[in-house]
């Protein structure tokens, strides 16, 4: 049926496939979808989404009688659920039934509710399955119901009582996390919300008691519009209130730094020196907290990927690009010493991080403040963190803390009496190290600091 | 008639009526007690929110974030 080169992700859906055709975003669509196709284009239904960007727009390219194609946005770099903050994940969620309840008001519905139905783009989030709506039938329930608890709703109400940790499970459960999992995981006292009772609890039961039902005896279910659409304010109006209970722990790390104000600003000029001459279009900072540097540069790229290992610095991002209304901003969460991997079928179902980092292939990159975590905490040698950054961009802008930097003294004697072990944490051995991978353009110390900033290019 | 595959989501269909029961009660309620809230002046103000409502505007011209481009 693929006659073409369906993308590693679609294979799921019958109604068409996506492909890469000379690195432009298509979709077959096949003529079981043909009415379906037909009536959400001429209905208007689209274009109304379009306009409020929250299905990634397309154009009709061909059409014939066994197959349409359509051409789509591309995006340029794709986010994963398992890589979201709380307050991206509550966003998708929210669009999701927000989507839900607009498909109903026009006799449509989603027939799934796949968190990877979602991405970020432009700042926002925004729907990518074109070919997930269906026709509503009048009085069924909605089929994408319990998609939606396994995928959003319990993740997120997870995340609420036991921190944000808990939305990388997807990762393992990529069909959604299992009903009776999220049950089992909650306190007793979310039984007495009749929210979390009637969504989570009830619904484990009931599903556990006919999975058991195969004869198949139980009798078809109907529900109202209106009862769904009160599932799904209801859902709404939960999600939206929801909040994570714990503290950052790097939240407000620009308040708890070495730095002195002073060199603060000398870092971020040396670094907008830099970035005017590379004049970067795209940039990825790793380790880049909440933004705060990126936005301090004057020429700004078109697209910058900010991530970072902490949850609540995403978020604290996020957070800011959306009032600010950003577009250029891309924050999610990244965990340099083990990188999201490729997952699903064939392992490439989802892609691994290095491999769309590799294909996004950023003008430049930022370290800033990572290397002395990367060797001290992480004990990653010299030799091996430049191999891992030399792999994806051709500029490096890296931050190097020496010896007697505060931090590094602190993560040094955590060391105790491993930390003669470490001596090799020098500013000779990062440059000759570095120097088999990158060729260094440029070095400049920060003044009233204990750190050195060099602009490197891979050989 | 024997299914070999059944449905998982079979529980998670005739359960909507309940949970859509449950759902009109709460949304029924929390009208009524922001109803009353307001009555006696004891709404809360609106919260600086990043997060819209639930409604999709069908009109470009109602459509703040397009035209803002």
């Amino acid at each position: 049926m693929n006659a073409k080169n369906a993308h590693s992700s679609s294979f799921r859906d019958p109604s068409g496939y996506v492909f890469i055709d000379n690195g432009d975003i298509k979709r077959t669509i096949l003529p079981i979808y043909f009415k379906q196709y037909r009536a959400l284009n001429d209905s208007g239904f689209y274009n109304t989404l379009f306009q409020n960007e929250l299905l990634i727009p397309h154009k009709e390219l061909s059409s014939s009688d066994e197959e349409i194609i359509i051409k789509a946005e591309k995006i340029p770099f794709i986010t994963y659920p398992y890589e979201w903050s709380f307050n991206m994940y509550k966003e998708a969620a929210l669009l999701t039934l927000k989507l839900q309840k607009f498909s109903l008001e026009n006799g449509f519905s989603l027939k799934d509710a796949s968190a990877f139905n979602i991405t970020f783009y432009n700042g926002k989030a925004i729907f990518i399955d074109t070919l997930s709506f269906d026709f509503y039938k009048e009085n069924t329930p909605w089929r994408a119901y319990k998609q939606f608890i396994t995928h959003f709703f319990g993740p997120l109400v997870l995340a609420h009582y036991h921190g944000a940790q808990q939305l990388k499970l997807i990762s393992n459960f990529i069909d959604g996390i299992p009903v009776k999992m999220i049950s089992s995981m909650l306190p007793f006292k979310t039984k007495l919300s009749p929210t979390l009772y009637s969504n989570i609890h009830l619904l484990a039961k009931l599903e556990d008691k006919h999975n058991e039902d195969y004869e198949g005896e139980s009798k078809e279910a109907s529900l109202s519009k209106q009862g769904q659409l009160n599932i799904i304010k209801s859902l709404y109006d939960y999600i939206k209130k929801l909040d994570l209970k714990e503290q950052s722990e790097w939240g407000n790390y620009y308040n708890k730094t070495n730095y002195t104000d002073d060199a603060f600003i000398k870092k971020s000029d040396i670094i907008n020196t830099w970035v005017n001459t590379i004049q970067p279009k795209s940039l990825i900072d790793v380790g880049g907290n909440d933004g705060t540097f990126v936005r301090k540069l004057n020429n700004q790229a078109k697209i910058a990927l900010v991530c970072d290992i902490d949850n609540n610095a995403v978020d604290f991002n996020h957070k800011t690009m959306k009032l600010n209304k950003e577009q250029f901003m891309l924050p999610f969460v990244l965990d340099v010493l083990n990188p999201s991997a490729g997952i699903g079928l064939n392992n490439k179902e989802r892609d691994s991080f290095l491999n769309r980092v590799k294909d996004f292939a950023p003008d430049v990159t930022f370290a800033l403040a990572v290397i002395h975590h990367m060797s001290l905490s992480g004990n990653v040698p010299f030799s091996q963190s430049a191999k891992f950054f030399s792999s994806f961009s051709k500029y490096l802008i890296i931050e190097f803390p020496k010896r007697n930097d505060s931090w590094v003294q602190r993560l040094l004697n955590n060391k105790a009496d491993f930390k003669s072990h470490f001596d090799f944490y020098s500013q000779m051995n990062f440059e000759v190290a570095y120097s088999k991978y990158f060729n260094i353009e440029s070095k400049e110390l920060i003044e009233s600091s204990e750190r050195v900033l060099y602009l490197l290019k891979a050989l | 008639m024997t299914f070999l595959y059944f449905d998982p989501g079979l529980g998670a269909m005739i359960i909507q009526t309940i949970i859509a029961a449950v759902a009109g009660i709460i949304l029924f309620s929390k009208n009524l007690m922001h109803k009353i809230k307001v009555f006696f002046g004891m709404a809360k103000p609106i919260e600086d929110d990043v997060f819209d409502d639930i409604e999709i505007k069908d009109s470009d011209v109602e459509n703040n974030n397009s035209s803002e481009r």
